[in-house]
């Protein structure tokens, strides 16, 4: 990555002159030590930025998703009954659909501030920024997995069917949906930071996505010429996936691949990493 | 030791303008010895912050590169590095972890609320500092790591009077173990705390041992020539070169009547500077002459 090979050119003039006068002080740093010290400082200074410095950050972030289901689910029932997915109980259904679905759509919207709001911070030339938009991705993987798993806990206790059926394949595709907002996340930061009005296009295409998906009305229904179409969606691939991890008998959408959808992760994720070494004095200096 | 190889930079400022060639730094080379501080000079535009932000690695240059083979520090001023919706507290914490576990960071939190002396506003978010509370806090910083090399730009500037002795201070305590490389426009402060100075002047760097020299040369450039200490000859050579350089401008001005009074002003401005400094030589030859006869 960018970040090591930059680092280590640093550490190399360290340590000469470490070696040269023999001074106390610090020792010069491994380029992993000095990323590892930049992604913790990082972490916890977003950490305490998320959960503190706003009014009731705790109560919102837990709130949020919970209030967006809640009307999610009020719309549904109202429009239809709740015997609509074969061999999945329809609230449970439709919050893995959210919970997976949001973890994207953060991903996507945190990468497009997560340059501009570190930017003080590349003062110190340790910082790359490509850091700021890892550091946001994973710590806001970590709240929404949390989020998902209080949840998950009072379904548990409601007594609806929450329990995965099969836990390796949720947890396997909870993962890959994290992975592939961050991918999303790195790419939308350098052109998000470079061209502002991708931005706006971004956060416009976050409802007719959700639609899309497939993460409130099951996409089984529609007629097989649109489905073809649909399913170049990668985040149906991944959705669908999560949600068979969860009930073993469900009907995924027809087409469902894996594949398809870790080939997208991957390739973002490489193309996000690769914008963020060629444009890293450009974002640097925007 | 930091040497800088072959450095040059330059800014695009619009995607129009990519074509004028506007070096702000062009091809410097220069070695900056350990244990000597340096005064960086020059006109405003001249290029010293950009030439502290690449000794920083803040910035990167077009061409060339720097080689830092002692820790530097980050830029000291006003604007760098401090997040403005977190405490100072917390900035603190921040910078302290960033530099490594090696350094224990409660310490450094003490050091630095000890050197800043901002009180209560230390728990403060930094977008309520005042620009005295922020360079305080930010310079307290900067001390409580031990950096071979520390680089300021007009970090003391908005200080009052018993910081910039505080300041000054702390950097003499220093000598020995560290060095300062400075961008100020208090020639007091530099003949203060440096011994040699870089004269930065259209996007070239010259090299002075000795401050004093460094400030000297920039005097003269700001001021121009001291026209009573050259001699009469000179002065007529001066009084052709100045007709010369009116009368082109002239042509210039009238070539241009067809431009908007905006893009007009420049060359309004330059007419009426060549027409002063000729009318300048020529006074002060009448002086003479009327003075010999």
């Amino acid at each position: 990555m960018n970040h090591n090979a930059a680092n280590s050119s640093d550490n190399n003039s360290d340590r000469e002159s470490g070696a040269t006068r023999g001074q106390s002080g610090p020792r010069a740093r491994s380029a992993w030590a000095v990323t590892r010290s930049v992604w913790f400082a990082m972490f916890m200074r977003e950490a305490i930025g998320r959960t503190m410095t706003d009014r009731m950050g705790w109560f919102w972030m837990i709130a949020e998703p919970a209030l967006m289901l809640l009307m999610m689910i009020g719309i549904r029932s109202f429009i239809r009954g709740d015997s609509l997915i074969v061999n999945a109980p329809f609230i449970p259904w439709m919050l893995v659909g959210l919970m997976g679905f949001f973890l994207i759509r953060e991903g996507m919207q945190q990468g497009l501030g997560a340059v501009n709001a570190n930017k003080a911070l590349f003062a110190y030339r340790q910082v790359h920024p490509a850091d700021g938009v890892l550091v946001r991705n994973a710590l806001d993987g970590l709240i929404r997995t949390l989020i998902f798993l209080l949840f998950m806990l009072g379904g548990l206790m409601l007594d609806t069917d929450f329990r995965p059926d099969n836990a390796y394949q949720a947890i396997g595709g909870w993962l890959s949906l994290w992975l592939f907002g961050l991918g999303l996340g790195l790419v939308t930061s350098v052109l998000g930071t470079l061209v502002p009005e991708l931005g706006k296009i971004v956060k416009m295409i976050s409802l007719p996505l959700l639609i899309l998906s497939g993460v409130i009305m099951p996409l089984n229904q529609l007629p097989h010429y649109l489905l073809e179409y649909l399913m170049l969606n990668p985040i149906v691939h991944g959705l669908e996936y999560l949600r068979h991890g969860f009930f073993d008998g469900y009907q995924v959408v027809h087409g469902t691949s894996l594949t398809y959808f870790w080939t997208w992760t991957l390739s973002s994720l490489a193309m996000g990493l690769l914008m963020h070494v060629r444009f890293k004095e450009r974002l640097k200096s925007q | 030791m930091i040497e800088i190889q072959n450095l040059s930079k330059r800014f695009y400022q619009s995607h129009y303008s990519q074509s004028d060639d506007h070096w702000v730094l062009k091809d410097i080379n220069l070695t900056i010895p350990t244990g000597v501080s340096v005064g960086l000079l020059g006109a405003n535009g001249a290029g010293k912050s950009t030439l502290l932000r690449l000794i920083a690695g803040m910035d990167t240059p077009q061409k060339g590169r720097v080689v830092r083979h002692s820790r530097v520090s980050w830029p000291i001023g006003l604007a760098a590095g401090l997040q403005s919706s977190m405490t100072g507290r917390q900035n603190v914490k921040f910078v302290a972890r960033l530099h490594g576990t090696q350094y224990d960071i409660n310490g450094i939190i003490k050091k630095v609320q000890d050197f800043a002396e901002i009180g209560p506003a230390f728990d403060e978010p930094i977008r309520t500092y005042s620009s005295g509370m922020r360079s305080r806090l930010n310079f307290g910083l900067s001390l409580a790591f031990n950096f071979d090399v520390y680089l300021s730009d007009e970090a003391t500037a908005v200080g009052d009077r018993s910081f910039k002795a505080k300041a000054s201070k702390a950097f003499k305590d220093k000598v020995g173990e560290a060095s300062l490389i400075m961008v100020s426009h208090s020639e007091g402060i530099l003949k203060d705390l440096c011994q040699a100075g870089i004269y930065l002047k259209e996007g070239q760097a010259y090299w002075y041992d000795n401050i004093n020299d460094a400030i000297a040369a920039y005097h003269e450039d700001s001021d121009g020539p001291q026209l009573d200490k050259l001699s009469l000859a000179e002065l007529q050579k001066l009084r052709v070169e100045r007709r010369q350089l009116l009368d082109e401008v002239k042509l210039a001005r009238e070539a241009i009547e067809s431009l908007s009074p905006r893009e007009r002003k420049t060359y309004g401005d330059t007419l009426r500077a060549a027409r002063e400094s000729l009318s300048e030589v020529r006074e002060e030859i009448e002086s003479r002459q009327s003075k010999a006869s």
